[in-house]
């Protein structure tokens, strides 16, 4: 009986996404005629966290790994305001990558996209909320996926941080041009990109500072809180 | 200050998103400026006048700058003002920047509000239900963040007590803050270890997860509720569902003032200053009652 009941929330949540999400977005497509691209994106920001989310959500996830992943989203964030001090440095992005290196991609994606709203909660949330949960939990799982590479190689973990923190200001900045355009326009994208140009550098040049000095030793802690306690044991 | 924001949270949640959503891709000069006016109103009487003055040095000259530089960008429209090294600088392309210039203003307006008022645990309150484990992490993780704010605090005293790290250099930061860091981690993960055991001694994962709410649904949020759906309906129906796009380019439209788009436009003005009406009655009612004691 439990199990039936559990199998129709289920199939559910899966007519949910499937027919509900999809009337929504191009309901407000024909609605927003004027602002086509700005719901367009909006939409594809919030629902491409869905899926993943919705798969953590269902999976089984013990006490100890919830908290440790409440944990590390709570010290990503807490870490933007000990570094606040050294200006542009921001630990955010490069936690992110190394604990879906550690913990697994969906681990990455989570605390990526959770530390965004944390984040918020502090620097005030907005329309910018959904695309920088998109952008840090893609940069997380994305690590997760390469993690052999990242993790054999130091130079590609460096590489893929200026990476991270280069795609990161990407996507921000798409979502800038677009609200202050009202519709996609490249030159103001490329304006947008541009003046924000001293920030990315600065972001991606920190990334890689961070991951160069605390790759390893973070590394060592988060491994061997691994082995010590059996977190996460589908991960390699 | 808190008239409005006793409501019940679905209400609140309600009214923002509505407020927000039409704000946000509407671009009909009268609904922008009701939005804008509501939104800086409500804002000046939720924050504090001086900080209120203070942020409006940021929102002018962001303002001034949409507005200004969108000529630059869009070449579009039929009355050119003049040229500016060889490309048409337009007067709708300049109305248009105002209007997007009054929509970023006032969304970051409504925002602010709506992160004073939507506090987390109202948040969390709503959400809980829907996604029992993202919710838990999520509010494990905001109690975290002060906590281990002041735990950065206390190990970075210890290690300047110790005398290291004194100088004041940006190398010396770097490796003050990094071994603060990795500190801070181990700590905070063997500590998690020890919450995570307690919450499985206590029969975590065993049953659904009840929750203590201090939330009630009553009357008056049932009419508030009634109140913003009929408004937001009005609206959506008035301008997004009969009307007409109002378009900048390439020539501006005319403000059509009939009888769809006159509810629609009274309609939305009403919505914006719901809140603003309810905190001024509050205020008044209170200076009455002060008058007579």
């Amino acid at each position: 009986m439990k199990q039936m009941s559990h199998k129709m929330k289920n199939s559910l949540t899966l007519l949910v996404i499937a027919v509900l999400i999809p009337c929504i977005v191009l309901g407000g497509m024909v609605l927003f005629e004027g602002k086509f691209y700005t719901w367009t994106s909006l939409c594809i920001a919030i629902l491409s966290c869905v899926p993943f989310l919705y798969l953590f959500e269902q999976k089984d996830t013990s006490a100890n790994e919830l908290i440790v992943l409440a944990v590390l989203v709570a010290v990503a964030v807490a870490g933007r305001f000990l570094f606040a001090l050294i200006p542009g440095f921001k630990p955010v992005t490069a936690m992110v990558i190394l604990v879906a290196i550690y913990f697994g991609k969906e681990a990455g994606f989570v605390v990526g996209s959770l530390a965004a709203v944390v984040s918020n909660f502090y620097f005030g949330q907005g329309p910018w909320t959904p695309f920088q949960m998109f952008a840090w939990g893609f940069v997380g799982f994305l690590a997760g996926v390469l993690t052999g590479l990242l993790r054999r190689h130091k130079a590609c973990l460096l590489l893929y941080g200026a990476i991270a923190g280069v795609l990161f200001s990407v996507i921000v900045d798409i979502n800038t041009a677009m609200w202050i355009d009202g519709t996609f326009r490249l030159s103001r994208f490329v304006a947008a990109c541009i003046s924000a140009l001293p920030f990315t550098i600065e972001y991606a040049l920190s990334n890689v500072l961070f991951l160069l000095i605390l790759a390893k030793p973070i590394g060592d802690i988060l491994q061997r809180m691994k082995k010590k306690y059996g977190l996460f044991a589908g991960v390699k | 200050m808190r008239a409005f924001s006793s409501y019940h949270p679905s209400v609140l949640l309600i009214y923002f998103a509505s407020v927000l959503l039409i704000t946000m891709f509407t671009t009909h000069p009268l609904l922008l400026a009701a939005a804008f006016l509501g939104g800086i109103c409500f804002c000046a009487l939720l924050e504090r006048p001086r900080v209120f003055l203070h942020s409006m040095l940021f929102y002018i000259p962001l303002f001034a700058l949409i507005a200004l530089t969108n000529p630059l960008f869009s070449h579009n429209g039929e009355t050119v003002l003049f040229f500016l090294s060889g490309n048409p600088v337009t007067f709708e392309a300049f109305l248009y920047g105002v209007a997007m210039g009054a929509m970023f203003v006032s969304v970051l307006h409504w925002f602010k509000c709506c992160n004073r008022i939507m506090t987390s645990d109202k948040m969390l309150f709503l959400f809980g239900e829907m996604v029992p484990k993202l919710s838990l992490l999520l509010s494990s993780a905001l109690r975290f963040v002060p906590l281990f704010q002041r735990q950065f605090v206390k190990i970075s005293q210890t290690q300047k007590a110790m005398g290291m790290y004194s100088q004041d250099s940006y190398v010396d930061k770097i490796k003050s803050g990094s071994n603060v860091f990795q500190t801070m981690l181990s700590w905070s993960l063997e500590n998690a270890m020890d919450t995570g055991t307690s919450m499985r001694a206590r029969g975590y994962g065993v049953h659904k997860r009840s929750s203590f709410a201090v939330f009630r649904f009553a009357k008056r949020d049932a009419v508030m509720l009634a109140l913003i759906l009929v408004l937001s309906a009005c609206t959506l129906s008035g301008t997004f569902v009969f009307g007409e796009v109002f378009a900048y380019y390439p020539r501006l439209s005319k403000i059509q003032l009939d009888a769809s788009t006159g509810t629609a436009c009274v309609a939305f003005l009403i919505l914006c200053f719901l809140p603003f009406l309810i905190e001024m009655e509050e205020k008044l009612r209170w200076k009455y009652y002060r008058s007579k004691i």
